[in-house]
């Protein structure tokens, strides 16, 4: 992720010949990160994506540790150089010839750090090898005899449980005792074999390990069980979505928003802000003013809630009026503009702010929190395992769930993390569905909001209709796509309790990253509209789109508006439908409402993630889904509209 | 592989592309898209490039012929994808030729000789060596070949690579 590589940027970089370099070499998810800070000191949040991290981050060591520069690597399971990891991490060594290694293994998985082990060994480095998460392995009754490991391998070996900072003193100590592992082979001989190497780490294990099992599973292991088996797994499935659809459609966009877009931002912000501009910037006009209500709910059903708390205040609207009989002078005209491009009806604060820090904001710090949590525990390698075969239809495999999911969130950074794909069909495809169907948590706020002034049966409608979009689009761009899917092979780590720092850190870096990308395209977003409305553009807009808006979806024309910004963001062209379907003055059927649904799910992908698609897979292929999305988009649309009038649910 | 294993259209004789029947110093050489059956004597084009993409788009992808060759495998082994949830076996081979999925097998510890225990079939094979749960697509979990029980004594080749060291 861009926000955690920034750390590599930031932190100083001193020259290579200053102090003697460590570099913290591992299997992914054993814990280098956590052992890199107490290292040095220093905070650097990590990302749990396999692959998508191929920084290097580095530091001098804290003083205890000594004159010494630590360099953390991104976690490789295998040296060879076949990934990025990989070359990174051999680039790197190959810099430092002279650096010390410390491999950091996951204890309770010997097995496969001592095959990196092997083959780091044959760099003939000096080396050290830290057996961390030696709690787990104690608690799983396993036993590793330390000693004889360190007399075979020929290196200090040393065991931590990096989150309690324990064992680091002897780490330190151990340092200094690096050696060039004993069972490097000569130089000058051929590496051995993959199969050579792993005969030889069974023969080490016999030697070094044991586990008794325990007589009964533990709950995070049945539970993770129960989570892939045919069965139970679907109906953990299910629970899952519900609850995630609870807290992010009906709370986040429910209650929440409705606190900060009118409890705050409508309330008491716009007021205060149009008070400020208009004293300021003078010119005779009377605002509006409206009672707003306010109602706190806890939300039950899309249909049910307990309301806590219900008022109402009565609040300046950024609406106005001028007297006819008082002509503007050019002072007055100009400082009129400025008014409205603040906080007029398309004005900054009072639409731009409000819908990124008031709409956006807590739906997708609601999806990232129960994101990060899932994710922490080890579940989404077992939705993979569930939906392996449903994904194997669009020539895609279970791997493709974790961007897909994270999509919910945020398109853009979803379509980033499509790097974890082996194959380029497969990131296409995943990027197309991205792009194309697959809304972000902004967007699904609103349109579950939406949902919720349709009748039951009409969201049920929407969400097959959405389903059989993705499955069939992605069945025809994988036929249509040359190349061949990648096989599914996909490690499950161990259900765990979710970390409470290590998930608030990954849901604020990625709320930090969602912002500086967010706000921008919003202002900007807003002032275009502000600039087409000033002009007299959106006007001409809406008539010029009447015959497709009108005549082929069969919508009223201003909502020609709503799919123009839906060209900005689909999330702001979605918020334009909600208002147009549930705000004052409603001017929309319960046909119309599934019509604009339908067509502002499928819409454009927002600006931010089509300079994702250009970065990541080239101007051709962003121009190329664009050329088909748009008029899918309105097709289907339409078909919908057609269908639904053939039918006379209107 | 199935792709070098052609179908005659006149009599239905399978055989390899190898075995196409053709007279030696033709001057066609390898311009020559026709091959003949070996049974019948039947020449015929090679599916164009073009036609295999509509058929392929039109078409279910076609089984590979394995239930054949799987009758053939000796008592006592039996494919990853055959064996009961809780079911241990030894790995005896990885399979056909992806080397590839070797690497990333063997990176993971799944390697001939490597113990393995069968979490469960359904909907995705999982097995677990050592302490690694691993979900792999049902057409891996098939080329892997194991004998069901505890491990037994290793094969003698891979005696002979014992390294010195130790």
């Amino acid at each position: 992720m861009t926000a955690d590589t920034n750390s590599a940027r930031s932190l100083p970089r001193p020259t290579a010949s200053e102090a003697p370099v460590t570099a913290l070499v591992g299997n992914p998810n054993v814990g280098k990160s956590v052992l890199f800070r107490n290292l040095t000191r220093r905070y650097v949040t990590v990302s749990n994506y396999p692959g998508t991290t191929v920084e290097i981050v580095r530091a001098k060591a804290s003083e205890e540790v000594g004159d010494r520069e630590i360099v953390d690597t991104p976690g490789l399971n295998d040296l060879a150089p076949r990934s990025d990891e990989a070359r990174v991490t051999r680039e790197l060594l190959e810099s430092y010839p002279d650096s010390t290694v410390l491999q950091v293994a996951d204890a309770k998985n010997l097995r496969r750090a001592l095959f990196l082990t092997l083959q780091l060994a044959e760099l003939r480095r000096p080396m050290v090898l830290v057996l961390n998460m030696w709690d787990e392995l104690e608690e799983r009754g396993g036993e590793i005899d330390v000693e004889r490991l360190s007399t075979i391998l020929g290196i200090p070996v040393v065991c931590t449980v990096a989150p309690t900072n324990t064992g680091t003193e002897e780490l330190v100590a151990a340092l200094d005792r690096a050696r060039v592992p004993a069972i490097a082979p000569e130089p000058g001989t051929t590496a051995p074999s993959d199969v050579t190497r792993l005969d030889r780490v069974n023969d080490i294990l016999a030697e070094t390990w044991s586990i008794s099992e325990p007589e009964r599973a533990s709950l995070g292991v049945k539970l993770g069980f129960w989570a892939m088996h045919p069965v139970k797994g679907l109906a953990v499935l299910s629970a899952i979505l519900l609850a995630v659809f609870w807290l992010v459609g009906l709370f986040g966009a429910g209650t929440l928003v409705d606190a900060l877009e009118v409890g705050i931002f409508e309330q008491r912000v716009s007021p205060a802000s149009i008070a400020v501009a208009d004293r300021l910037l003078p010119f005779p006009h009377e605002h509006f003013t409206e009672e707003v209500p306010f109602t706190l709910s806890l939300p039950i059903s899309p249909a049910h809630e307990v309301v806590l708390r219900e008022t109402s205040r009565l609040t300046v609207r950024p609406a106005y009026e001028i007297s006819p009989s008082v002509e503007l002078t050019g002072g007055e005209s100009f400082r009129r503009l400025v008014h409205d491009f603040l906080v007029g009806p398309f004005g900054q604060v009072t639409m731009g702010l409000s819908y990124a820090l008031a709409i956006v904001l807590p739906i997708v710090t609601v999806f990232f929190l129960v994101f990060s949590v899932l994710e922490d525990s080890g579940y989404f390698s077992r939705m993979s395992v569930m939906l392996n075969r449903v994904f194997r239809i669009m020539g895609l495999n279970g791997k493709a769930v974790l961007p897909m999911i994270l999509g919910l969130g945020c398109t853009t950074m979803a379509t980033m993390t499509t790097r974890v794909l082996e194959s380029r069909k497969e990131r296409i495809v995943t990027t197309m569905l991205l792009a194309l169907a697959v809304p972000c948590s902004a967007q699904l706020g609103v349109l579950l909001a939406l949902t919720a002034a349709l009748s039951p049966g009409g969201a049920l409608v929407w969400l097959g209709i959405m389903a059989g979009v993705i499955l069939m689009v992605g069945w025809l761009t994988a036929k249509v796509f040359p190349g061949e899917g990648s096989e599914f092979i996909l490690e499950i780590p161990p259900m765990r309790r979710p970390q409470p720092g290590n998930v608030l850190t990954k849901t604020y870096s990625r709320i930090e990253w969602y912002l500086k990308e967010v706000i921008p395209v919003f202002l900007v977003g807003t002032a275009v509209l502000f600039l087409l409305d000033s002009l007299g553009a959106l006007t001409a807009i809406a008539h010029a789109a009447e015959p497709l808006v009108v005549g082929w979806l069969g919508l009223p024309a201003e909502m020609a508006n709503a799919l123009l910004v839906g060209f900005m963001r689909r999330d702001f062209g979605a918020v334009y439908v909600l208002d147009a379907a549930t705000g004052a003055g409603a001017i929309l059927s319960q046909h119309q409402i599934l019509v604009a649904m339908v067509t502002i799910t499928l819409f454009m992908p927002c600006f931010a993630t089509l300079l994702m698609i250009t970065k990541e897979h080239g101007r051709k292929t962003a121009l190329g889904m664009v050329a088909f999305i748009f008029p899918f988009a309105v097709l289907i649309g339409g078909l919908v509209n057609k269908l639904g009038l053939w039918l006379g649910t209107t | 592989m199935a792709g070098d294993y052609l179908t005659c259209p006149m009599c239905g004789f399978e055989f390899a592309r190898g075995d196409t029947l053709c007279a030696h110093g033709c001057p066609l050489g390898s311009m020559c898209r026709l091959v003949r059956c070996p049974s019948c004597q039947y020449e015929f084009p090679e599916t164009p490039a073009t036609v295999g993409m509509f058929r392929k788009l039109f078409k279910r992808r076609r089984s590979l012929p394995v239930a054949a060759g799987e009758a053939r495998l000796p008592e006592n082994v039996r494919a990853a994808s055959e064996l009961r949830p809780g079911e241990r076996a030894t790995v005896l081979c990885l399979g056909a030729t992806a080397t590839e999925r070797h690497r990333t097998l063997t990176v993971f510890g799944v390697a001939p000789g490597a113990e393995l225990t069968v979490v469960q079939q359904q909907p995705a094979c999982v097995i677990k060596v050592g302490e690694t749960e691993l979900a792999l697509d049902r057409e891996i979990a098939r080329e892997i070949l194991v004998e069901p029980g505890e491990r037994k004594a290793r094969a003698p080749t891979v005696e002979q690579e014992q390294p010195t060291g130790f």
